[in-house]
């Protein structure tokens, strides 16, 4: 263990990460997206935020999580088969097949629309939301169930001149 | 058993809201043995309820409501539908708040006089003065328990905290953690901070000052108050003479209430009090409540807010402990040196991967800005909350939209005046260079996130023409009419607004109880 080690923790009230097969068959526990339509969007979220450390499956609890917005809201459910159409309908070859350059400039080509900002901001709303890149990036979350952090390192850092007492 | 009142009840002041204002009117005026209904649009939540997660605490305790935004501003092009941020809960905003405890001061309660003829602004001086507010601030800082004051002291320094107080140093700069409503140790039945980085999803272990926690709880005690959790307020109506009578709501059921009322007080953040003046029209007041001359809604303000996020080499993890505890006053005063009218307060802030990635920089995407959250645990965060401008054209109006209760949505206009851009720029400067002081490698200046310094709107003035208000939260055109939150403020000051508010309410409560003892409310 270095110096840099942490432990992310989920708050003990919410529901635990969802757990999903290695394999292509992850996508049988989607309530709304097909196949292709769930691929698509791992590869747009991957375009978008891609960190080479994060394993796939990261990236495809994104996406279950788009489609259990998508289930709750149909407006949304549109916009996610909107962008599917519009990042398939840019090239002649579909979106998850291209390259990475293509991939970016296509995405360019529609950052104007609402489909991608959807896309977009759900990607960062649930990504970055992962306990598995919590820990990754070395934010540790719920904190109070361990007593908080008075006792765990709140004043730990030592590269820099201690504050005076009081100040 | 709580105090119960019947809905025919006309003797009882129904107040709307249950947050810094409202919350603290409410327990003011029941401990002066008014007899109060406090209507509170969220749910009666208890820390058991509350979570240590950053978008769940969001989605429990905000209003999600729909809003639309014009102007300008970048939450129009970022925040479109939730430009402007308030909660929806027992306790309103103090649920959520970051408890920073600062003063306005004198020049600030002066601003017309003091800054002069600035084109475009609506600039008032207060109806107020600070020695007229200077008791009430100690009233509200003892209640609340800040920091510094009453013998309590300080937080203690942080990670964050150590950053920005290198940098500080290093610039020469006046830096200290700052006056917060969170216990440095045990204080009025609460006990000290456990540093557990959540104040701003509800606070589990009620170490921070909120209405939830300390005033409505004593409200209720006094057996002169009814909370109603869930109740959606619609409409203020008024009588034949003019004066505020009952306030029509809907509650949790789906069912609508008339509650008579001696007076109402409204305090539900800027929108949602301007939303129902501008919706409670009738025959005598065709704009809206209050509404004659034409200010409701007008003056809008939510600060000059914004944060740098730096990195470093080697790790902070901001997350750990109080998120806002540092502060650097050297900018506060007005200075026209610095070719801007009004100051600002430097601020720490730290979030948590979740939101950082969110508000970094809205709509930001690609291998930089990968590059740039990886780096996460070596991120520090420094924040400044400065003056805006008001001016009469960024204001609160009604679309033509419905929401689920009948309510016309609210639009925020808002355009930066040219004085808050260059007060926004001077501040970028000053927060990165701090930064790189203490060692930044790379700094992003982050834009405001959905406004939470939600200001004027209502404002007081000392003459009927210049407001909604007069010095005492009154409306000029409803004798038995208050307001009790933000929205009523002459003009926005730099500091973090809550503790003005809560002033405010204790100040609003004196006039009150004494007018009624007279026999003229």
């Amino acid at each position: 263990m270095n110096e840099t080690a942490i432990t992310a923790y989920k708050d003990p009230k919410l529901p635990p990460p969802v757990d999903l097969p290695e394999g292509p068959e992850w996508v049988g526990v989607l309530k709304v997206f097909d196949a292709h339509v769930a691929e698509t969007l791992v590869a747009a979220a991957h375009t978008l935020y891609p960190h080479q450390t994060l394993p796939e499956r990261v990236y495809r609890r994104t996406v279950v999580a788009f489609d259990a917005l998508a289930a709750r809201m149909p407006a949304v459910a549109q916009g996610f088969a909107e962008f599917v159409d519009l990042v398939d309908g840019a090239m002649p070859v579909p979106f998850r097949e291209l390259s990475e350059s293509y991939r970016v400039n296509t995405l360019k080509g529609i950052e104007a629309t609402p489909a991608f900002r959807l896309v977009q901001r759900s990607t960062v709303r649930f990504l970055y939301d992962d306990l598995e890149v919590w820990q990754a990036f070395g934010y540790e979350g719920a904190a109070v169930q361990l007593g908080g952090y008075v006792d765990r390192g709140f004043n730990d850092l030592d590269w820099l001149p201690e504050p005076p007492p009081g100040i | 058993m709580m105090t119960s009142y019947d809905l025919d009840d006309a003797g009882v002041v129904v107040i709307v809201g249950s947050g810094a204002g409202g919350g603290t009117l409410a327990h003011e005026l029941a401990k002066r043995g008014v007899e109060v209904v406090l209507l509170e649009a969220g749910k009666h939540l208890t820390p058991d309820d509350f979570v240590n997660d950053e978008w769940g605490g969001y989605e429990m305790l905000s209003w999600l409501d729909k809003r639309t935004a014009s102007g300008t501003w970048r939450a129009a092009k970022d925040h479109p539908f939730s430009p402007s941020w308030s909660c929806q809960v027992v306790g309103g905003t103090t649920t959520h708040w970051s408890a920073c405890c600062y003063r306005f001061i004198e020049d600030e309660l002066r601003a017309k006089t003091v800054y002069g003829d600035i084109a475009g602004a609506s600039l008032i001086d207060w109806p107020i003065t600070l020695d007229e507010l200077n008791p009430y601030y100690d009233l509200a800082e003892a209640k609340m328990g800040v920091t510094r004051t009453n013998g309590l002291p300080g937080l203690p320094a942080n990670n964050n905290f150590k950053v920005m107080h290198a940098g500080a140093k290093a610039l020469g700069l006046n830096v200290s953690t700052g006056r917060h409503a969170i216990n440095s140790i045990p204080y009025d039945g609460r006990p000290a901070t456990i540093q557990d980085g959540f104040t701003i999803t509800g606070d589990k272990t009620g170490s921070r000052w909120s209405t939830l926690n300390v005033e409505i709880p004593r409200a209720l005690a006094t057996g002169k108050l009814e909370l109603r959790p869930q109740s959606r307020v619609v409409q203020v109506e008024h009588d034949e003479a003019g004066k505020a009578s009952a306030v029509v709501y809907v509650d949790a059921a789906g069912v609508t209430h008339r509650q008579k009322a001696r007076a109402v007080v409204l305090a539900g953040n800027c929108v949602e009090t301007s939303r129902l003046l501008l919706h409670s029209k009738s025959a005598r007041f065709p704009d809206g409540l209050a509404n004659g001359w034409g200010h409701v809604g007008r003056h809008y303000l939510r600060h000059i807010i914004q944060t740098v996020w730096s990195i470093f080499d080697k790790p902070v993890h901001m997350h750990r402990g109080e998120i806002m505890a540092g502060m650097i006053d050297d900018y506060v005063r007005h200075d026209p040196a610095r070719g801007f009218a009004g100051g600002y307060y430097i601020e720490m802030n730290s979030m948590g991967l979740p939101t950082t990635a969110a508000f970094l920089e809205p709509g930001w995407w690609g291998r930089d800005f990968v590059s740039v959250i990886e780096q996460y645990r070596n991120m520090a965060g420094i924040f400044m909350s400065g003056e805006d401008m008001p001016q009469p054209g960024n204001r609160i109006t009604l679309t033509d939209e419905l929401d689920a209760f009948g309510v016309p949505v609210a639009n925020i206009h808002y355009d930066d005046h040219p004085n808050d851009l260059k007060l926004r720029v001077h501040g970028y400067k000053t927060l990165s260079a701090i930064h790189a002081a203490a060692g930044a490698k790379r700094s992003i200046e982050a834009p405001s996130y959905p406004a939470s310094h939600n200001l004027g709107s209502n404002r007081m003035a000392a003459k009927a023409e210049d407001g909604v208000l007069d010095g005492h939260g009154r409306a000029w055109e409803v004798p038995n009419l208050f307001i009790a939150d933000g929205s009523t403020f002459a003009t926005g000051g730099a500091c973090n607004p809550t503790l003005t508010i809560v002033a405010l309410a204790i100040r609003q409560a004196d006039f009150m109880a004494e007018r009624m003892a007279a026999g003229e409310l």
